[in-house]
């Protein structure tokens, strides 16, 4: 175990080592400032291509600006950051249940904590896409949010001298281009890593729960984590669970086109959960207490539901008592990652 | 292991690779050009307007058509000789080239010649290549040259991944209404769009199903690769054989977007592309 560890350690020192002497080439590090993606010790391998493309210094900064820059948008009136804001740990406001796009069109889902991406296989609600490069094309040309074109985007960019000169900076190209947009943007959303809570630090013998939260985690592990699995607090498959019996947005079934499929979201990732409500894809709870009630008490029967929530026809949801889901929450509420949501690398101080 | 051994064992591989390079390498060199004629059976391909009437092709089923866009992806080009020649097309891709895809659209006639180069000198009489975007190219994340997004890809946005080959037109019998998208585009009454896409199979799930395929074309004879001789393969690839090959109905199929409802269009993606002649030299071929 101690050698492992020690590895490891070696391991990522090598990463960084390596991620430098790679960039040798390239734009020149700030001076004290290293950028290099760390995967933290207790995470899984990132599924994240970063042979493709290294984080430097540069990229992670253009990427950082066109996050929070409007210019993707159609009218210059929504980034990024409109729906997926640091306080929240990039999830959107309890204003905005679901999005707001341009014109102020609303979208039919919640926006999402957009931290760990780097280590999920497939993305959005309904797992359309499969590699965090394409992610933000989805919200650029979806007509209730940017409701622009990829192409657009890409001639705007070039008609401003300022990105111009950072995609040189940044990539050494003459001009910026969509693989590259695409690249600064997941330098900057790959290195939003949330492995800082509490719950993380009682992990590393650094902190201690309390009573209530050690009870809650007793009961997160018998109840919750067969779905909310493992340190991302998700196994990213996608399941019904009980929201609605009426499935007018299908969820993983507009991707398969398969009826069994319909009304299946992705298990979300608990992390934040307790700084990101609304819940669930259609934001129809407000606070984790309802979500609790939910699970116990208020599940809707479909043929699609998830098993583990019946027993034979019987819907049983997840029985607990109230102390139970009270110790629930506050575990739930040991995830917030308040080193994240303040972590100046991913605020706009422009 | 002990740390000694480790070395020893990293002293080996290295010796190992360093032999590897002092190999000697062929000599000689040449270029071999591949040539994708589109056609609809023995016809040449012509390209109509989109929504236009004039149906110059008709199915073996009597179902009349024209083509507005017709092109694929092909990819991993493999030749292969008797004598054990192997040449494999450099794939290198990164957010500025996709080198070793190639994007065979009927409406840029550039594009329809793939010129390989560093050919080693031999005998060919076989070649190998992918049509489509396998999983590994789409798990690379954005690329740049021909699978650029912004620059003609075609990206499937949902579902993400490319389209691996499209088929467009307009038929007398599609029933394909008129739409105005409201933003500039339009759909035009009795069109039909046939976009085979999908690179993965999911258990358990037939709406997830793989369309790439991979075809070997014998040549039926073989020719050389010098560096005088650059030899050219003339493929055809028969849209006809597709739509006969999938007895198309264009009352019901007329737009096609999904995996499950392409597979039966890459199933017959094996007919639909043979190499019809093989020329020596590539010199005053005319294309």
């Amino acid at each position: 175990m101690v050698i492992n560890r020690v590895m490891k350690k070696c391991l990522a020192i090598g990463w960084v080592l390596f991620s430098l002497w790679s960039c040798g080439g390239g734009a020149d590090e700030k001076p004290g400032e290293v950028l290099a993606f760390v995967k933290p010790e207790h995470f899984p391998e990132p599924t994240y291509t970063f042979q493709n493309n290294p984080i430097t210094a540069e990229g992670f900064e253009l990427g950082k600006k066109l996050f929070f820059d409007p210019i993707l948008s159609r009218d210059k009136s929504v980034s990024c950051n409109n729906c997926h804001q640091q306080s929240r740990a990039f999830a959107d406001t309890p204003l905005h249940p679901t999005s707001v796009g341009v014109d102020n069109r609303f979208g039919i889902r919640n926006a999402p904590s957009i931290a760990n991406m780097a280590f999920m296989k497939e993305f959005f609600w309904d797992g359309a896409v499969t590699h965090l490069d394409f992610v933000p094309i989805n919200a650029i040309e979806s007509d209730v949010e940017m409701d622009e074109s990829l192409e657009n985007v890409v001639k705007k960019l070039n008609a401003s001298e300022a990105y111009r000169t950072k995609f040189k900076t940044a990539f050494g190209t003459e001009e910026a281009t969509a693989p590259y947009l695409l690249h600064a943007l997941s330098q900057f959303t790959a290195m939003m890593i949330s492995a800082d809570s509490k719950y993380d630090k009682y992990l590393q013998g650094q902190e201690e729960l309390t009573a209530n939260e050690s009870r809650g985690l007793a009961l997160f592990e018998q109840k919750c984590s067969s779905c909310h699995a493992g340190v991302l607090f998700t196994d990213q498959s996608y399941r019904n669970n009980g929201i609605s019996s009426d499935f007018g947005d299908k969820g993983r079934g507009l991707i398969t086109e398969d009826e069994a499929d319909e009304g299946k979201f992705k298990v979300p990732s608990l992390r934040n959960a307790g700084i990101t409500a609304p819940y669930m894809h259609n934001a129809k709870f407000s606070t984790l207490e309802e979500v609790l009630e939910h699970y116990g008490n208020g599940m809707v029967d479909s043929p699609t539901l998830d098993p583990s929530f019946k027993n034979g026809e019987v819907v049983v949801g997840i029985p607990m008592t109230k102390e139970e889901q009270g110790d629930i929450i506050e575990f739930i509420h040991t995830l917030t990652d308040y080193t994240f949501i303040s972590d100046e690398r991913f605020r706009n101080n422009e | 292991m002990k740390i000694s051994k480790i070395l020893a064992l990293l002293a080996l591989i290295v010796t190992i690779m360093s032999c590897e390079n002092d190999e000697p390498q062929p000599e000689e060199f040449g270029t071999f050009q591949l040539y994708f004629d589109n056609k609809v059976g023995a016809s040449e391909l012509t390209l109509s307007e989109p929504g236009s009437t004039n149906y110059n092709y008709e199915t073996t089923n009597g179902e009349k058509f024209n083509l507005s866009r017709f092109g694929y992806y092909v990819s991993k080009i493999k030749l292969e000789g008797p004598n054990g020649e192997l040449y494999e097309d450099e794939v290198s891709v990164s957010a500025s080239e996709s080198k070793g895809y190639y994007q065979i659209l009927e409406s840029v006639a550039s594009s329809h010649n793939v010129m390989l180069e560093n050919v080693p000198a031999g005998s060919y009489s076989k070649v190998t290549f992918t049509i489509g975007v396998a999983e590994d190219g789409v798990q690379e994340g954005a690329l740049g040259g021909v699978l650029d997004p912004a620059k003609g890809a075609w990206f499937w946005n949902w579902n993400a991944g490319y389209i691996g080959m499209a088929i467009e037109g307009t038929a007398e019998n599609s029933a394909q209404q008129y739409v105005d998208w409201g933003n500039g585009t339009e759909t035009k009454e009795k069109t039909f769009a046939v976009h085979v896409g999908g690179w993965k199979d999911v258990t358990d799930n037939e709406n997830f199903v793989n369309n790439v395929r991979t075809r070997t074309l014998d040549f039926g004879t073989t020719v050389s690769v010098s560096e005088e001789l650059s030899p050219n393969a003339h493929v055809v690839t028969d849209v006809l054989k597709l739509l006969d090959g999938v007895n198309i109905d264009f009352s019901s199929t007329y737009s096609v977007h999904a995996p499950k409802a392409g597979k039966p269009f890459a199933d017959q993606l094996a007919n639909a592309f043979v190499v019809h002649h093989v020329h020596q030299s590539s010199n005053g071929h005319g294309h």
